[in-house]
């Protein structure tokens, strides 16, 4: 007993020292981090792909490592980069590429994109052109496109033929989807027992909405060229918040106080709110769960139309050795090509950021099949970049504290916005000092 | 409780026995008597070695990395770090969101720990005796323990999910608005109590049925003899022998109210507006978020001076009363 014991032992001490020389001539070994915001069946679809991708490639052996939400990732990767065992690629959220390329986080793709004799625009021309304002950081490729999303109108169809309203004609202004959420609201004396229209507003979610809605109404939000700018106190952004807390306070056809996404969709699905606006990546959602005919739209606009993307990119880290980078980089040319992008579209509800994906005959297949995912692409014509500066988080909680303030009624939008202003340029303060306010 | 107090006492006493044999030796003895002395207990020594090499390693060791980083900070991103001695402590007393989080704490700590442990007392004196029944209810109101905090978090989402929720399908009814639980500043906070009561009021039942097991028999029988009604039995006799697990639980509430966050992390993110946001919430925010680790440390020291000083006191006030008995 004791002598097979020590016998294992030795055998498994003897392994652990062969490896590492055969590892020199097998596969090159990669990590890939990647989150999941939505539930577990994605993780499944992911390994399926991984799988795939490492039957295809004998020379690399690929491991995707589930990391948690989009922050969760980030966290993993800082710590991971810090510990110097930096994953080989990383699924990130779009916005933070910013953040971390100021903080000397990420490979500069330039050369791996040169080495294959393509050039950047050849190479970002493959994609839709909103998404290359969060993948170009100074006129160099960071980030490649992988799952990505706008902001859409959700309609409960039969409530608004319900309230004589034609769901084939959806609110296409603000002051059309006013009118229609005051149709939609119904009250029982002072009670609403069911709402015309839910916003999300949480941490993150909140910034987002507050973004489609200034651009929808004319504005930018951020400063899409330098990452020490944002636009809080200005008339579109006072415009967006006034109409939001106008429909909570003044028409009270919105739920009051601050609701995060998963309820307000619960809420929609339930039939407690008529209208929503959420990300396309519920849509896979509704579609398992709705038990009644829905609609989807684009955002209505005040001055023009307008969306963010939301999302994330492939990312190499910083610190990362050639052999693996290049390994990196093959697995992710592969994964955004346009046949496993559109396969992951079906599978998640993202759309596909390849271009070429909608070509593919399943792509067309399920299109037919299921129109409103195509609404979500006819809204990538007017899409633009997702809010990224220095400290992305906080400098978007400093938006995002105000505007829960005043849904709560407990600020008017102006002063709000002034705080939110006043709070985010000292956030930015560290960034302008070495950037614009650095003179010769 | 008393015997063990009494074993208290007699382990208190030994270091004071000890100079006595150790009477006045010449001055070259010393070192002779220091190497018997070590080689004596050096097993003890090396029996603690194990435990004392992971503790430096990542108790202490981690909290000499955040003393250190506490001391450092960068002007600019690209910039190096360089020594700022205290500035990060003063940046962190002087920023609101950490005077907030600290009052928002302070209010969750008494909020949270008088009435989990009012709840245990009374669930310990109503299921003292054992029988089928106190045994199955005592394991009813432990259940809440074995969730885990993150689990029990996703489930009160759902309870708490404004107009859809379990709770507002059910008192919603009677109230004339709807409330948003977790989305109005001025509840929040209150919401995320109720949470934490309900997982730590059966956790801290189980020590009052211990202490309760400690009272003695002969004199609760005398006093019931001397006609002492249920509430004299109480007041005089029960609450008096709780006392040492009353100082016990106090300090373990105070403590989980600073080191359980999972409810704020998945339900809130200290939000909406800062309104739930606690000390360590606001720490990870400043690593996380903000990715400044000079704040986040001088937070942690904070934090870390504010909990061991409160400890200490509590120990001092229960060796005291133990020492007074």
């Amino acid at each position: 007993m004791l002598f097979s014991r020590r016998l294992m032992l030795g055998l498994a001490m003897a392994g652990a020292l062969a490896f590492p020389a055969l590892a020199g001539e097998g596969p090159t070994d990669i990590e890939l981090f990647f989150p999941v915001p939505v539930d577990g069946k994605l993780a499944r679809d992911m390994s399926t792909l991984i799988k795939e991708f490492n039957d295809a490639h004998p020379d690399i052996k690929a491991t995707a490592v589930y990391t948690g939400s989009y922050d969760d990732t980030l966290i993993k990767t800082r710590a991971s980069i810090k510990a110097g065992k930096p994953p080989a690629a990383v699924i990130m959220s779009a916005n933070f590429l910013l953040d971390m390329q100021i903080e000397n986080e990420l490979t500069n793709l330039d050369s791996l994109i040169a080495a294959d004799g393509s050039s950047k625009d050849q190479f970002l021309g493959q994609f839709f052109p909103a998404l290359s304002g969060n993948a170009v950081i100074n006129r160099s490729v960071y980030g490649v496109p992988f799952q990505n999303s706008t902001p859409l109108l959700y309609i409960n169809a039969d409530k608004a033929k319900e309230a004589g309203l034609d769901p084939s004609k959806p609110p296409q202004t603000w002051l059309e989807l006013t009118d229609w959420a005051k149709k939609l609201t119904k009250r029982d004396g002072d009670k609403v027992t069911q709402w015309g229209i839910a916003i999300p507003c949480a941490y993150d979610y909140c910034g987002w909405m507050m973004e489609t809605l200034t651009m929808s109404n004319g504005g930018r939000y951020y400063n899409e060229e330098f990452g020490g700018e944002v636009y809080y106190d200005t008339p579109s952004m006072l415009g967006a918040l006034t109409w939001w807390s106008d429909l909570v306070s003044k028409y009270k056809v919105h739920p009051p106080g601050a609701t995060p996404g998963p309820a307000v969709s619960t809420s929609f699905i339930s039939g407690n709110a008529a209208m929503m606006m959420l990300s396309t990546g519920s849509l896979t959602y509704v579609r398992e769960n709705a038990k009644f005919n829905y609609k989807v739209a684009f955002i209505p606009r005040n001055v023009r139309n307008a969306v963010p993307i939301g999302g994330a990119s492939l990312i190499i880290p910083a610190g990362v050795e050639a052999d693996k980078q290049k390994a990196a980089w093959t697995l992710i040319k592969w994964m955004t090509s346009p046949e496993k992008s559109a396969w992951w579209s079906r599978a998640t509800g993202y759309f596909a950021p390849n271009m070429a994906a909608y070509k593919t005959p399943d792509m067309v297949e399920f299109l037919n099949k299921n129109p409103d995912a195509k609404t979500a692409v006819e809204q990538l014509d007017v899409a633009k970049p997702w809010f990224a500066t220095y400290k992305t988080v906080p400098v978007r909680k400093n938006l995002e504290d105000e505007v829960m303030l005043v849904l709560n009624g407990k600020k008017q939008p102006k002063e709000a916005l002034v705080a939110a202003q006043k709070a985010a340029d000292e956030t930015l303060k560290p960034y302008n000092a070495e950037t614009s306010l650095k003179l010769p | 409780m008393r015997s063990i107090s009494r074993r208290g006492d007699m382990s208190l006493a030994e270091p004071a026995a000890l100079p006595v044999a150790a009477s006045a030796p010449p001055r070259l003895h010393i070192v002779t008597r220091f190497t018997s002395r070590f080689k004596a207990s050096l097993p003890a020594y090396l029996l603690l070695l194990p435990s004392l090499i992971f503790l430096a390693l990542f108790t202490y060791g981690a909290m000499g990395r955040v003393l250190i980083d506490a001391l450092y900070q960068r002007a600019t991103p690209k910039a190096p770090l360089r020594f700022v001695g205290l500035d990060n402590i003063a940046a962190v007393l002087a920023d609101p969101a950490f005077t907030g989080a600290v009052v928002n704490n302070l209010i969750y700590a008494v909020g949270t720990a008088i009435p989990s442990i009012g709840l245990a007392l009374l669930f310990a004196l109503a299921l003292a005796r054992t029988n089928a029944v106190t045994s199955a209810l005592r394991a009813a109101l432990f259940l809440p323990v074995l969730i885990p905090m993150v689990a029990a978090s996703a489930l009160f989402l759902f309870i708490f999910l404004p107009n859809v929720g379990l709770l507002d399908y059910y008192i919603g009814r009677l109230l004339p608005v709807l409330p948003n639980w977790l989305g109005d500043p001025d509840i929040a906070l209150y919401a995320i109590m109720v949470i934490t009561i309900w997982k730590n009021a059966g956790y801290y039942m189980l020590f009052f049925l211990a202490g309760l097991q400690a009272v003695p028999e002969d004199v609760m029988e005398a006093a019931h003899l001397d006609g002492a009604g249920p509430f004299m039995r109480l007041r005089y006799i029960i609450l008096p022998e709780l006392k040492p697990t009353f100082l016990f639980v106090i300090v373990i509430a105070t403590l989980n109210a600073v080191t359980q966050v999972d409810h704020v992390f998945v339900m809130t993110k200290g939000g909406p507006s800062n309104a739930t946001n606690l000390v360590l919430f606001y720490i990870y925010q400043q690593a996380v978020e903000h990715y400044d680790i000079g704040m986040a440390s001088a937070a942690t020291l904070l934090t870390l001076a504010a909990l061991m000083a409160l400890t200490a006191l509590s120990f001092r006030t229960m060796a005291n009363r133990e020492g007074g008995r």
